[in-house]
C-alpha cells in the first residue's frame, strides 16, 4: 500500500510537472497544452447505482475476461469491473452463457451453499444464487478490502482505488 | 429504535450461536472450485481473501452477516491464494507463503520459499506444491517456468525441480495428471505419477490459454478469447468439447 502510493504519488507528480515545460503554450480554446500522455480517468458515480446488484438472464459480450469458476452446473466468469458471466454446463457440449450479473467494480468470485461471494470495489457482497429467478443481493460487508480494486490478474493498476484502464489524455 | 436494535442484536447472536453448534455439518456444505490465479478461497466457514499486501479472513457461518475476523498486513506483493486442508498457499511476486489456518480466523505463516521477483499462481496437496513463475517487465526478472516444491516439511518447502516454459500462467491438477497453461505454448500436460519429476504427455495449441479448472471429468479453460472444455476422462488425453466464445 504505502510503496504502491507513494509511487503512483510519485507518477502523478511526474505527469503534472511535466506540463511545467508547456506552460506558455495555449491552444486555440486558451487551454494549456503538452504532450499526449497515459493517465488513468476517475469513475464517478452514485453509490447507489455503482453497487445495484442485477441478474439478467441473458447472455452477454465478454469485454474484460477474469477468474474463473466452477459450481455445481455452473461456469462463472468474472468481466473485470463489471459483473459474472454465467454459464450453464450441464451438457459440456453444450455449454453456453445464460446470463450476467452486474456487479460493478468486481474482481474475485466464490460460491458455497448457493451463495455467491464477490467484491464490488472494496465491498464483500454475499448474493443468493439459489434461484435463477430470483438472483438477489442477500448481505453486504462494506470497506472490508482496504485494498481492492477491480483487475485481472494480468491488469496491474498502478494504485488502488476506482479507475478505468490507463486512457489517453491530453495535458 | 433502541428496541430494534437490540432484537437485532439479540436474533444475530442466536444466529451466531445455532452455527456454533453446527459447525459440524461442514462436511456437507457445497463449495465449488476456482481457477489457480484467484484471490478469494472459500475453506470451512471463511473467505481467505489476498489482496497485495493483506491477508483477510471473513467468517461466513452466518451468510447474512459476513464478519471480518481477521486481517494482517504483510508485505509480500500477493498474487494468488490457494486452500488445501488446514493451510493456504500464497502465491506471491517474491516468493510461496504457507499459512496455517488451525485457528480458522487468524491464518499465521509457517514456511516460505523465496524466489527471484514474478508472478506466481500456486497448487498442492500434502506432498508436493507447483508453482509457476512468470519472469516480464510487470512481475520481475525470474526465469519463467514451472517450480516444484517438496512441502512434506510445510515449514521448509524444497525445491526439487524446475522447467522452463514461456509465459506459463495458471495450473490445476487431478490424479497423476498436471495441466499448466503457457501463453506462448499451449496447454501443457504432464504426467505426476512421480510428483516430484513432471514429464510431459503433451502440448495443446490453438488457444492462449490463461487459466484452467479441473472439474469432476472436465477441463474448464479460460482462454484468450473465450472458455474451452476438455473432457478429462482420461486424464493424460484431454479430448477437445466445447468453445465457448467471448
Amino acid at each position: 500500500m504505502g510503496l504502491r502510493s507513494s509511487i503512483s504519488i510519485l507518477l502523478i507528480s511526474l505527469i503534472l510537472v511535466s506540463c511545467w515545460g508547456y506552460y506558455n503554450r495555449t491552444d486555440d480554446d486558451g487551454f494549456v497544452s503538452g504532450p499526449r500522455v497515459l493517465g488513468f480517468r476517475p469513475v464517478y458515480a452514485a453509490e447507489n447505482i455503482a453497487k445495484t446488484i442485477l441478474y439478467t438472464a441473458t447472455p452477454k459480450a465478454v469485454v474484460n475476461p477474469g477468474n474463473i469458476y466452477a459450481y455445481q452446473n455452473y461456469i462463472l466468469q468474472i468481466d473485470a469491473g463489471t459483473g459474472i458471466h454465467v454459464i450453464d454446463n450441464t451438457v459440456p457440449s453444450a455449454a453456453n452463457r445464460i446470463g450476467f450479473i452486474t456487479v460493478r467494480g468486481c474482481s474475485q468470485v466464490s460460491v458455497k451453499d448457493n451463495k455467491l461471494y464477490t467484491n464490488s470495489y472494496d465491498d464483500l457482497v454475499v448474493i443468493d444464487c439459489a434461484n435463477l429467478n430470483n438472483v438477489h443481493e442477500y448481505s453486504r460487508l462494506k470497506g472490508v478490502f482496504t485494498e481492492y480494486r477491480y483487475e485481472s490478474p494480468l491488469a496491474q493498476p498502478p494504485a488502488s482505488g476506482y479507475y478505468q484502464c490507463p486512457y489517453m489524455i491530453v495535458l | 429504535m433502541r428496541l430494534l436494535k437490540s432484537l437485532y442484536f439479540i436474533v444475530c447472536t442466536i444466529g451466531l450461536f445455532s452455527c456454533e453448534k453446527n459447525s459440524d455439518s461442514n462436511a456437507a456444505s457445497n463449495t465449488g472450485v476456482g481457477g489457480s490465479l484467484t484471490k478469494f478461497t472459500i475453506s470451512g466457514n471463511h473467505i481467505y481473501a489476498v489482496s497485495s499486501h493483506y491477508i483477510y479472513a471473513i467468517n461466513i457461518s452466518d451468510p447474512a452477516h459476513p464478519v471480518r475476523v481477521g486481517q494482517s498486513a504483510l508485505n509480500f506483493d500477493m498474487e494468488t491464494i490457494y486452500a488445501y486442508r488446514n493451510r493456504l498457499f500464497i502465491g506471491s511476486k517474491t516468493g510461496l507463503y504457507i499459512y496455517s489456518i488451525d485457528t480458522a480466523s487468524s491464518p499465521r505463516l509457517i514456511g516460505e520459499a523465496k524466489h527471484g521477483r514474478s508472478c506466481d499462481p500456486v497448487i498442492a496437496n500434502d506432498s508436493v506444491s507447483y508453482s509457476t513463475l512468470k519472469g516480464s517487465t510487470f512481475c520481475g526478472p525470474a526465469t519463467s517456468g514451472l517450480y516444484v516444491y517438496d512441502v512434506k516439511n510445510l515449514n521448509l518447502p524444497l525445491l526439487k525441480t524446475t522447467i522452463p516454459i514461456n509465459e506459463p500462467l495458471g495450473l490445476g491438477m487431478v490424479d497423476s495428471a498436471l495441466y499448466v497453461c503457457s501463453a506462448g505454448e499451449g496447454l501443457k500436460v504432464y504426467s505426476i505419477k512421480n510428483a516430484y519429476e513432471p514429464v510431459i504427455r503433451q502440448t495443446i495449441s490453438g488457444y492462449a490459454f490463461t487459466d484452467l479448472i479441473p472439474y469432476n471429468n472436465i477441463l474448464i479453460c479460460w482462454v484468450g478469447d473465450g472458455i474451452a472444455l476438455y473432457d478429462i476422462s482420461s486424464r493424460l488425453q484431454p479430448v477437445f468439447i466445447k468453445h465457448i466464445l467471448n
